[in-house]
């Protein structure tokens, strides 16, 4: 998130967008509730009526995958009329000429045509978005998790560079992160691209401070994302997988192709809490322990570092996560590795990356510091790009509206997307043993629309058989309108009817995200 | 005589990063209480956050390391396991390279875990594949 | 405050009670823990008022784990309200705890709408007013009965069943819950089955609702629940002369139900 948390609710327009907030991030909800109830237009474009969708001013249905035409529509109304923020445009930007002819041929009449949107509600959504004092984006993965992610993303920044909604109080672009640290796995580099704080793999000044903080030679050539080295597996390109904490066999597309590549491995060792469908294929289980059981930090979604504790000694003969490593790395005859505690690492982290420089467990243990934290003495970062980006000028990217990689055909006549569910996480690893949990649902289910339900003549409660070209699945169906006629929604949490069996690994180009939200699959009542 | 306290730490699921106070009885979780002073959250909860206490005692829980023998994963010891995680790590990157070597981490870690097996990954096994759930 | 700390250390170390109930400030945030005679030390950082947690509702939970303990609270208005009602309805045995009262600031009591800012004796603090709001209320009976229906149902249909307002409450002591039965209201949807979901709460709630506002505080949809009681509470007030938290003897009402004899009993 470009802004904090809590300004949300001090925003005066909030544009929601591939995000079921109320679902995925409940308390990131309440802001928008709090905004709303202080009179803030909220926006909601989304292929499903989610359940905020109902308190939005304007909900705008799209047709899956056609968010880059939406954005580019609503650019390109916003700049025809000159609600775009001229000022902002010409000092902190570049590149708008370009995109200003680009965004030409995004008349309304097309841009209904590709989305389903109303032309009308297209120019409602332009001026309220254009015109508040602060207005906030607020995204999840309705738009990172398609063939067009990065696309999606760039349209975004547009929209809010054009309207100069960023780099204020309540103004920027928001992504709502999935996980509790994922924004801490990425800004520690758990990526293949980069070093730590997205330190250059190819800064020469930068591999000597790591070399020599290290004491090694750093390999300098990018390594494979996790779809990569899947792929990888299968041409026995890797052979040896050390799988800390994460469950691909539910939570990977095309879980078929997953499992075969799993069992091809030479070594796969896996880190868990629990006997996971990963771990079932495993050459070796290291039992790790909740956040319940060791100290450490976690970076939630506006880049805010917060401490967790430890409650209760681990359980079992389990141990703590970073002391696995580092006993790995001790019995692979590693010099380095010696810590005492998480808040030594930190030390380490804070000494190699400038964005987390000038942050310490003493100075987080009230409460968390946001980054960029350079300095000791540095506050905050409470919203970023004030007076300027990153790369000192903002520049317009243009995309061009490209159709998903698998679109509905006759055999099979569907969109699938997949999602989450209010009631579970991820792969349900955790909340399917939470019986508050499983008692509010531990069944799969999917939603069909009710004309499409009376066409199939598939009733509420019955068992359907989903298909798409890489598997079927058989669960129940829920009949509603929340879902548009010719798509069906299913939540992924539920390994025994894993929605990852049916999804396309077709992959974003730039980022390698696959296409969760949308792939063709058939529905057959069973008998 | 019952030992009751709260221990003050980060919900564990998505990524809002709302405080909650762990209820600790004995040694044990017996619940969770939402944190009022943690500027996120401001004493509000999920489902998921209320019960964010409940999966950690499950019986479920694996609680000693495992090896695969004869087919099958046998609980050993963890001297065993970690020396033979070497021996084959270094028998596969010393035959195939350290390109042959790749790691998965993880997005319910903590920062310094994540830290410390990129780390590993780079300095002790010498590449740059690992990658975590961020897409996923 | 001082005097409050001298009477806890003195119950701690001399008298009876083995482990007392209140707020530490700790790292910056006040929890509620349990003071006991091995770690008197930590008496040091008892602070009161600092934030609101449901103190009674969590001796309650320490005390089902250990039923012969004798245990103490710090008690607030609100808290020591709710240590009466959970006494009436036979979950404390009110010979086992013993209150150690602060009555409430008037900013404390103000920002609480607290109906009585005081518990019936306090060692640390000046007994303040009452703060009764009955704005919002007021507000919502003026609408016809149409309108009504439809602002409670657009605030309902903002829940996200979190269950925040049952689980903080500190009269919420049932061990079985009618909001978790399937039979009676959907599960595994938000918004919960409306407006069942919220009506069956406050029903619930019509004898047991200390108005604390625990419940909406907790609310992360920003439902006023708090409102909602209060209007079963004054209906309970108005029907039956009880109250609460506030009327000190005899049975609730609804304990009475099915002879038809309220009223008649015990001192009514």
């Amino acid at each position: 998130m470009t802004n904090s948390v809590e300004e949300l609710e001090d925003a005066a327009c909030i544009l929601i967008i591939g995000s079921n907030t109320t679902v995925a991030h409940p308390i990131i909800a309440t802001r928008i509730f709090r905004a709303r109830e202080k009179g803030a237009k909220i926006i909601v474009v989304d292929p499903r009526k989610t359940h905020i969708a109902s308190y939005a001013d304007l909900y705008l249905a799209e047709k899956s995958g056609t968010d880059v035409a939406v954005i580019n529509g609503l650019l390109h109304i916003i700049i025809k009329e000159g609600w775009y923020d001229k000022e902002f445009v010409e000092k902190r930007t570049e590149g708008f000429a370009v995109l200003k002819t680009f965004i030409e041929e995004y008349t309304p009449a097309r841009v209904s045509e590709i989305t389903g949107i109303p032309e009308v509600q297209l120019r409602q959504a332009a001026e309220m978005f254009a015109k508040a004092k602060q207005s906030s984006i607020v995204y999840c993965m309705g738009i990172t998790q398609h063939t067009v992610g990065v696309d999606n993303v760039l349209s975004l920044a547009n929209l809010s560079m054009a309207t100069g909604h960023i780099g204020k109080w309540a103004s920027g672009v928001n992504p709502l992160r999935g996980q509790n640290n994922v924004q801490g796995s990425t800004d520690m580099a758990a990526i293949p691209n980069v070093l730590p704080g997205y330190q250059s793999l190819a800064d020469d000044a930068v591999i000597a401070k790591f070399e020599t903080a290290w004491g090694v030679t750093l390999p300098r050539k990018p390594g494979l994302t996790i779809m990569e080295m899947m792929d990888a597996i299968g041409t026995g390109g890797i052979r040896a997988l050390y799988v800390m904490g994460e469950n691909p066999m539910v939570s990977d597309p095309d879980i078929q192709h997953v499992k075969k590549a799993l069992e091809s491995l030479e070594l796969l060792i896996v880190q868990d809490i629990f006997p996971t469908e990963t771990v079932a294929l495993a050459h070796v289980v290291l039992p790790g322990v909740t956040f319940a059981e060791k100290d450490g930090t976690f970076v939630s979604t506006d880049r805010r570092v917060q401490r967790i504790r430890k409650a209760i000694e681990p359980i079992g003969e389990a141990r703590p996560d970073w002391q696995i490593i580092c006993d790995v790395a001790h019995a692979m005859g590693a010099p380095d590795f010696d810590y005492a505690s998480p808040s030594e690492v930190f030390d380490e982290i804070a000494s190699l990356v400038p964005l987390f420089a000038g942050i310490s467990y003493d100075r987080i243990a009230e409460n968390g510091i946001q980054w960029p934290c350079r300095t000791k003495e540095a506050p905050s970062t409470v919203f970023m790009h004030k007076d300027t980006f990153s790369k000192g000028l903002g520049t317009f990217k243009p995309v061009a509206y490209k159709a998903p990689a698998e679109l509905p055909d006759e055999e099979y006549p569907f969109i699938l997307i997949t999602g989450r569910d209010a009631f579970h996480y991820h792969t349900g690893s955790m909340t399917r043993r939470s019986k508050s949990l499983t008692g509010q649902i531990n069944r799969c289910y999917v939603q069909i629309h009710p004309a499409d339900a009376k066409k199939l003549r598939i009733k509420a409660g019955q068992l359907t058989r989903l298909r798409s070209r890489r598997g079927a699945i058989e669960v129940e169906a829920r009949i509603t309108p929340i879902v548009q006629s010719g798509s069906v929604f299913v939540p992924f949490h539920f390994a025994e009817t894993a929605a990852n069996v049916l999804t396309n690994p077709a992959l974003d180009p730039v980022v390698k995200i696959p296409e969760f939200k949308i792939c063709a699959v058939k529905l057959e009542k069973v008998a | 005589m019952i030992d009751y306290r709260t221990v003050y730490t980060i919900c564990p699921f998505c990524g809002t990063g709302c405080g909650i106070l762990l209820e600790v009885m004995n040694g044990r979780l017996e619940g969770v209480l939402p944190c009022k002073t943690n500027p996120v959250n401001q004493g509000k909860l999920c489902i998921k956050g209320w019960s964010a206490h409940e999966f950690v005692h499950s019986p479920d829980r694996l609680k000693k390391p495992l090896v695969r023998k004869d087919g099958r994963l046998e609980e050993v010891e963890w001297d065993e396991a970690l020396s033979f995680i070497a021996s084959r790590l270094k028998a596969i990157t010393q035959a195939y390279g350290p390109d042959s070597f790749g790691a998965f981490s993880s997005a319910k870690c903590t920062t310094e875990e994540n830290y410390l097996l990129q780390k590993f990954t780079r300095a002790v096994i010498g590449t740059n594949n690992i990658d975590h759930c961020a897409r996923l | 405050m001082d005097r409050l700390r001298e009477g806890i250390r003195d119950a701690l170390t001399e008298g009876p009670v083995a482990g007392v109930m209140g707020l530490i400030l700790d790292g910056g945030h006040p929890r509620p823990h349990l003071f006991t005679k091995g770690r008197i030390e930590d008496l040091d950082r008892l602070v009161v008022g600092e934030a609101r947690y449901p103190l009674a509702a969590v001796l309650l939970k320490v005390l089902r784990n250990d039923l012969d303990a004798h245990l103490g609270i710090v008690a607030r208005g609100c808290d020591e309200r709710a240590i009466l009602e959970l006494v009436r309805n036979v979950q404390l045995n009110g010979e086992r705890v013993v209150v150690f009262g602060v009555a409430c600031s008037s900013e404390q009591a103000s920002a609480c709408q607290c109906p009585q800012p005081y518990p019936s004796s306090h060692l640390s603090g000046e007994r303040v007013a009452p703060v009764s709001d009955s704005e919002g209320l007021d507000r919502l009976d003026r609408l016809s009965e149409e309108e009504r229906l439809q602002y409670w149902m657009d605030q309902f249909g903002k829940c996200i069943k979190c269950y925040g307002c049952r689980n903080i409450c500190p009269m919420c002591f049932c061990t079985t819950c009618t909001l978790d039965e399937d039979d009676l209201i959907q599960t595994g949807t938000i918004p919960p089955e409306k407006p069942i979901f919220h009506l069956i709460r406050a029903f619930h709630m019509a004898e047991r609702c200390i108005d604390c506002g625990l419940c909406e505080a907790a609310c992360p949809s920003g439902i006023p629940l708090r409102t909602l009681y209060k209007k079963m509470r004054n209906v309970v007030t108005t029907r039956f002369g009880f109250t609460p938290g506030i009327t000190k003897e005899g049975k609730g009402p609804l304990q009475y139900l099915g002879d038809g004899k309220f009223g008649e009993q015990e001192g009514h």
